[in-house]
This record gives structure tokens, sequence and C-alpha cells, in this order.
């Protein structure tokens, strides 16, 4: 009679699976890619990236993508397109530019219809944004706006997280209400609380190619968007076509996201159909490739620079290459005392300290990044 | 996977396998069947098949994944192999691998590039819309005749007098009748036992179902089966709000537009008119029931008008098995009253009272417990909703959204009467030596077919064959494996000649 508790007896079905969303930073700067010419130019690249984007889209009928391009001097939308009214907003003599109409009325009815309004929009803000570029903005710029699209990914991830739980379930709705005045607190339980598989499933691939020495003058706000990452489990994954990224490493690393370096670049889609496909649900019965010798190097806070071994403030964790000027932390203003011109035999070891004692809140990172000041 | 597509699975691998070619034909049935009946992991084999040049080794996809996740990987395989969809051979180094078919593989990747020019997607209507038809209006049509198709059966168009009722054609009468659902006797209309089932299901197991008869008296007809369920597949995926050209269309396809137009799945304004719109009905056919749940159920099973925006659930529970539904709709209170003793009724509001009699009394007709528990959960109020929500936050389990009691109880009201259930299946029996008949049960065990086994009998019995008696071969093992009727009855086996049952005593 041990089974009139009837446990046994429910089919209980498989919850609904809820759908995710995927997030693709395209690093378009142009000076890489030029690089790039001869094994993958850019134009291949994209073409690879829809393929997979439809891939992504064929899973379930509510997953959704987002797509944002990281250009040298700016981030842009790709899709979905938020400067859609530019193309039926009146000039100043009242007529309406023809822009956009004539996508609308020659229907390729060959493709299924969500891939297509992905691919049209995305070719055609691409190049919207490459005929925009000018010489000028190229010149002395060599870098990409990582940190800039990371944000705007991360914006659009919330935004649809909340509106997909405002439409499937109530009390999530409210919680982001509540989000609004408490703040902090009640956002991560929005976020961890509830089934894991309940809420909307969101991940971010970036595709890169620059340098990320380049990139160290946004290493603050690179690293607080993979923390806020990291807060939201959301996994960063990355796709290197060149180059070496430093803090991307550490961002796949600390999302536990997949970081793969092409060998090939030439195939590139089957690298992103096998290994970046696969939403979090998949992932976990899957062995996917990550680094294990990850570059956790960081850069300093008064110039940008990358550095093995560095100055840490006692105070707020704030790295620097040399002393600060008058032994004052640049970041919170704390006088530290820098004894015989700062011997580096004793620092390196209390920076590694410091690091632990991060490490130790959980975030499984040896990186400590403090809001810098205003 | 949800139980709302084993349905529409069961009926796809019952089908040969040179219909299945003729089916992968069309990029558009390949898509669907990739999105609505293959498992996340299914979806990722695929997905990584289908670009690779050379055959994947089976040795790699094993490695691929997770030592744990064994089961998964095996139950993925074996419903790639069921629809037909991955096959193995064998490589020049002699090694066994894996590739996709190829009608789907092509298929698949015409879908993802859109590199064919069949009309494989649709046609857009070019003609200039003179009453363009709007979403609501698509929406407020597909919730008409689909109620109308659930009024007809539970009896209540009759007396919801201030409807205006559906005239159902005689079409869709015979398909219900044609599906046991109904059964017709003289002038009056009884819903079966199978029929109590289907209403309380939610839409789009609801749609499934139905469609699956319609292919299936399809035949009977004189159409070509195959035809009629691409066609569907092709409908799943047009674009809600725009309007499609006919004038590409087979006489078959035409006849069966017709026929689901009845059912409020596709709209057309007259039967000779030049194009059709798809209802929400049509497009949200390859989404997971909670895709569709908001908008279509909501202004579909919901008090019809009155609800509108504020989301689909109306029906409260409280932990002493009271019940309220804030709704008017005859036929949502026919619904309830199945399984409810309703005391109080109010212009927007009923309330009663779910006790062991009511509940009795539902499984009496047929009705399961699963399947009133799915119903009030599809129904739930967002109130109840957003309380539990609140329960769950902070503890790691989430709280349901009914009342445990309530729902354990209803489970156990049914368990009073419900002590045997029957599993169709294959009795494996005779096994010379133990290392013989253990391989193959932990194997039926791991693809997740293994119902009963009994190590001392050496027996075990599974929901299907052809893997294990494919293993057992593979495995070099000469003896033959009886297929033959297990009966089991609290312990005592009867041998049949053909395979039907198994009965779990419990």
């Amino acid at each position: 009679m041990n089974s009139v508790d009837a446990s046994e007896h429910y089919e209980l079905g498989a919850p609904d699976l809820s759908p995710s969303l995927l997030t693709i930073v395209i690093d378009t700067n142009p000076h890489a890619w030029a690089v790039l010419e001869d094994s993958l130019p850019l134009s291949k690249a994209i073409a690879n990236i829809l393929v997979f984007i439809n891939a992504h889209l064929a899973c379930n009928y509510a997953n959704e993508v987002a797509v944002v391009a990281s250009h040298s001097q700016k981030a842009a939308w790709l899709y979905p397109s938020h400067s859609e009214p530019q193309y039926r907003r009146a000039d100043h003599d009242g007529d309406v530019t023809m822009n956009g109409t004539s996508d609308t009325t020659t229907p390729k009815t060959n493709k299924y219809r969500p891939f297509r309004i992905v691919e049209e929009q995305v070719t055609r803000n691409l190049k919207e944004l490459m005929d925009s570029t000018t010489g000028d903005d190229l010149r002395g710029n060599m870098s990409t706006m990582l940190a800039g699209a990371l944000t705007l990914a991360l914006s659009h991830i919330n935004r649809r997280t909340l509106a997909w739980a405002e439409e499937h379930g109530g009390a999530n709705a409210e919680d982001a209400a509540a989000d609004g005045n408490g703040g902090g607190t009640t956002s991560t339980n929005r976020y961890s609380a509830s089934n894991e598989d309940e809420r909307l499933q969101s991940r971010i691939l970036v595709v890169s190619v620059s340098g990320s020495t380049d990139a160290a003058h946004q290493y603050i706000p690179v690293m607080n968007s993979i923390f806020a990452c990291q807060r939201l489990s959301i996994p960063i994954d990355v796709c290197k076509l060149s180059g070496d990224a430093v803090f991307l490493q550490q961002a796949s690393d600390a999302t536990k996201g997949v970081y793969m370096a092409l060998a090939e670049p030439r195939g590139m889609l089957q690298y992103l159909m096998m290994a970046f496909l696969p939403d979090q649900r998949s992932r976990r019965h899957l062995v996917l490739p990550t680094r294990v010798d990850v570059d956790f190097r960081a850069a300093c806070f008064c110039h940008r620079r990358v550095v093995d071994v560095g100055f840490v403030c006692s105070i707020c964790l704030s790295i620097f290459c040399e002393p600060p000027p008058g032994d004052d932390c640049m970041t919170c203003g704390s006088h530290l005392d820098i004894r015989d011109n700062a011997k580096p035999a004793l620092l390196p070891r209390k920076k590694k300290k410091k690091k632990r004692v991060n490490g130790a809140s959980g975030t499984g990172t040896p990186m400590s990044t403090p809001t810098p000041g205003p | 996977m949800a139980s709302a597509t084993s349905r529409p699975l069961e009926y796809l691998e019952g089908l040969p396998g040179t219909t299945f070619y003729k089916l992968y034909q069309q990029p558009s049935t390949a898509l669907a069947i990739f999105r609505r009946m293959l498992p996340d992991l299914a979806k990722c084999f695929v997905m990584a098949v289908l670009y690779l040049k050379d055959p994947l080794p089976t040795a790699d996809l094993e490695i691929w994944v997770n030592s744990e996740s064994k089961k998964e990987r095996d139950n993925a395989l074996s419903i790639l192999g069921r629809l037909h969809i991955l096959s193995t051979t064998l490589t020049g180094e002699n090694v066994r691998a894996y590739m996709i078919t190829n009608p789907f593989a092509a298929s698949l990747r015409q879908a993802l590039t859109g590199a064919e020019d069949s009309h494989s997607f649709g046609v857009f209507s070019q003609a200039p819309e003179h009453t363009l038809t709007s979403i609501a209006n698509l929406d407020e049509y597909a919730r008409r005749q689909w109620e109308g198709v659930m009024g007809y059966m539970v009896g209540t168009s009759a007396l919801s007098g201030q409807r205006d009722t559906v005239n159902l054609s005689k079409g869709v009468k015979q398909l219900l009748q044609a599906g046991h659902l109904v059964e017709i006797r003289g002038n009056r209309v009884d819903i079966t036992k199978d029929g109590f089932g289907f209403v309380l299901q939610d839409v789009n197991t609801q749609v499934w179902h139905i469609l699956i008869l319609y292919v299936e008296s399809a035949e009977a007809i004189g159409m070509d089966s195959v035809e009629v369920l691409s066609f569907l597949f092709l409908l799943s995926s047009l674009e809600l709000g725009s309007s499609y050209e006919k004038s590409h269309m087979t006489p078959n396809q035409l006849r069966t537009l017709t026929d689901l137009a009845d059912f409020g799945i596709v709209y057309q304004e007259h039967a000779d008119a030049t194009r059709f719109y798809p209802t929400r009905l049509a497009t949200t056919l390859t989404s997971d029931s909670s895709a569709l749940s908001n908008p279509v159920t909501g202004s579909l099973t919901g008090p019809a008008g009155s609800s509108g925006g504020s989301g689909s659930g109306f029906i409260i529970i409280e932990t002493n098995y009271r019940l309220y539904a804030y709704t008017s709709s005859p036929l949502q209170i026919s619904l309830i009253s199945l399984f409810t003793n309703l005391k109080y009724r109010f212009p927007n509001l009923v309330t009663g009272k779910i006790t062991r009699q009511s509940v009795r009394r539902a499984i009496e007709m047929g009705i399961t417990a699963d399947q009133i528990i799915s119903y009030l959960l599809s129904h739930a109020h967002p109130q109840l909703r957003k309380h539990s929500a609140a329960q769950s936050s902070g503890k790691g389990v989430p709280a349901s959204v009914l009342p445990p009691t309530v729902t354990d109880q209803i489970r156990l009201w049914q368990l009073e009467r419900d002590r045997l259930r029957a599993t169709a299946g294959f009795l494996f029996k005779d096994f010379t030596s133990l290392a013989e008949y253990q391989a193959p049960c932990q194997y039926a065990a791991e693809i997740g077919v293994l119902v009963w086994k009994s190590d001392r009998k050496r027996m075990f019995f599974v929901t299907r064959h052809e893997q294990v008696a494919a293993f057992l071969r593979s495995q070099k093992f000469e003896k033959q494996e009886t297929r033959s009727l297990g009966v089991m009855d609290t312990g005592k086996h009867v041998t049949k000649s053909r395979p039907m049952a198994f009965y779990t005593a419990t």
C-alpha cells in the first residue's frame, strides 16, 4: 500500500520549455576585417551568421534573436531595428522618403518569413552603418566599441526578460515593478529565484576579431558588463576569429560560456552550429569547448595598460600600474602609505591576497572591479 | 516532451518510410517537423550534422554528450531514427557514423538558406486589400468557430441564447463522429469518453487532435494524406494577419482549405475568394503550448470579449476545494460542471465546490484526474499564479499554481477507482542466461521503453520492440525474442498470440 501516496502515478508532462533569446554582438571593426579579407571576408561571415540565426529561430517557435554591431566608433543595433521610423519620417518639405517601402512590396515567398525579416534588417542596417563610416572615423581608431555593444545587449535582454515574464506569469511582473523602487536585491530574485527553466533563456554570443589590447581603455565598462552577466547568469559565448581577446576569455570563463578561437575561419558555420547553437538547457547534456588557460590579466585604472603585476588600493581594490600621484588612490581618494617608494617585491603578493578576498564572494573570478567614481 | 506533442508524433511514427520520403520534399514540412517533434538535444544533433560534409562517427557523438546524459541522448537518437531523420552508415574506414537522411537534410538546408523557389512558404496575396482583415477579427473568428465546435460536442449551443450560433458544416460533424468524439443517437448528440478528454485539453492539443483525425479521414475520401499533411505544415509556417494567394493550390489543397475554415483554422471571406488568412490556430501549430497560451487561449476559452487583454485565467481554487470561475461562457460553465458541484451563478461568476462525488462522477464518465488538473492549471487565474510565484521566490522549489492538497486529493479520488493501468507493448522472455537477459534489459531502460522487468523470471516488458530487437541482433544474440502478449494480473503471466497490454496493479 505504499503506492497510496500516488506519486508514482502522476505522469507529469515535461514543463513547457521557455524560449531562448540569443543576442549576437558582431565586431565590425574594419581594420580587423581587412586583415581577415583573404580567409573570411565580412560578407561571408555575415552570411554564415545569418544561417546560424535561422537555425536558432528554427529551434523553437518563440525563440528570439537580437544583433548588435560593435563598430569602430559606436555600437549600433542591426536587429531589431530601433530606428525604423526614420524610413517613414517626412523630411522638412513634408515628403515621405520611400526607401523602406520597396522591401515590403516585393514578396520573396520562398523563405520562411521570420528568417527573411531578420536577414533584410541585418543587411540593410549593416550597409547603412558601413556607409556612414568615414575615413576620419577610422584614422587613429583601431579598436571596437565592445563595452557599448555589451551594454546594449544587456539592456535588451533585460527588457525582453521583463516583458516575457509579464506575459507568462503575474508575479514576476510585480517583482519587476518592485524592482523599480527597491533596487538591487529584488532584481536577483527575479532572475534566480524561480526555476531556471521558467524564464526567458538569454545568452550573448560575441563574434570577435579585434585584438583586445586596443580595447584596454574600455576595461572597466567591459568588466562591469561581464559581472552583470555573471549575476544574471547569462553566458557570454565567444567566437574568436583573429587577434587575442584577454577580457573576452575572462568573460566566457566568468559566465560559464563557450570560448572558441577558430583555427580555420572558413569553417565558421560548422563551428557555430556545433558549439554555439545549443541553448542552456541542452548544454547540460553536452561537453562544450571552454578555455582552460584563461588569461586573467587586468588593465590598470590609471593608464589602461594591461598589466601582469601592479599596485592595488587596499580600500577599493583599484589597480594601478605605478604608484598613483601623491599616493592618493584615484578612485576612492584614500591616502595610501607607499613606503620606500614602492618595492614591487611585496606588492604582488598583496595583490594576490586581495584577489582571494574578492573570489570568496562567490564570483569565481579573481578580478576586482569596483565601479570607478564619476 | 510535453504531452501535447505525443499524438502527432505517434501518428507520424506510424507512417511508412516512403511517406516520409515524400513529406520531406517540402522545406516547410522539414522545418515544422524539426521544430515541433524533436526534443532539444535531437535538434542540436541535427544542426551539428546538417552542414558536415562527412557523416559524424558514432563515437564522436558519444564523446560530445555528457556521460550522465546517456538516457537523453539515446532518447533523442531513437526519436530521430523513428522519424527517419538520422540514419547510420559506414564510412570509408568502416566506422559507424550518423548522417541525416537526404530529402530531410536538403529541405532543411533550403529552409534555412532560402535557396529554392517552390512556393513552400505560401504566396502573399498581391491584390490590393479592400477589406483588410485585422488580427483581432481573425482571433474573434477563430474563437467563435472553435467554441462552436466545442459547444456542439458538449451540447451547449442550444442553450446559449444570447450567442449567435455557429453553423457547423456536415463535414465537421462527420469528422467528430468518425473520431469517436461524439455519438449521434437519432437527433441527439452524445459526447463520448474520448470527447470528454478532448474538450478538457488545451487548444493546441485539440487542434492537433482534430487535424490528425482529418488526415486519417482524408484517405477515405480519396485525398492523398501526404498532400494534406504537407499542406498542414505549410499552414503552420504562414504569418498571422496577412493574406495568401489561392491560385497556386491544387484542388485537394483548396478542398482542405474549405474544410479547415469550418474549424476556424483558416479564414476566407467566402468559398470563392481568391485569398485566405491563416488564423492564430494555424500559425501557432508548431509552437509549444505555452507560446500561444496568452493571446489565443485567453480569447478562445476565456469569457468572450469581456476578459480581453487581462490574461487567460479565470478560475480560482482555494485549499478548501471551493472553486470560483469568473466566466459567463456557457461552454466553460458546462465544462466546469463536469467535475464540480456548482452552487451559485452570478452574471460574471460561478462558484462551486470540488467534492469526492463530483470527481468520481467525472471519472466515471471517462475523464481522468490529470485532465481535470491540467484544465484547472491552464485556466488558473493570474491571481493564483502570482500567489504561487510569490511563494516560490526565496525557496528553491517553485510552488505549484494550484493548491497541492486539491490536486493530490483529486488524484487520490481517482485512485480509489482506478487500480489497474494498461500499457500496450511487448514481452521479452525465455532468455537462457542471466547475462543475455541483462544487456537488452538495461538497453531498454536506457532508451526509456522499459515498463517492467523481473530478474528472477528473466522477462521484461517494453512499449516498443523494434530497437530492442535491433539491439539483440547487433549483440549477436541468436535467441528468438518472443514477442507475445504479457498480461500481468497481480503477478501471473498469461501468454497469448498478439502483444496488447500490460496491466500494472497498484
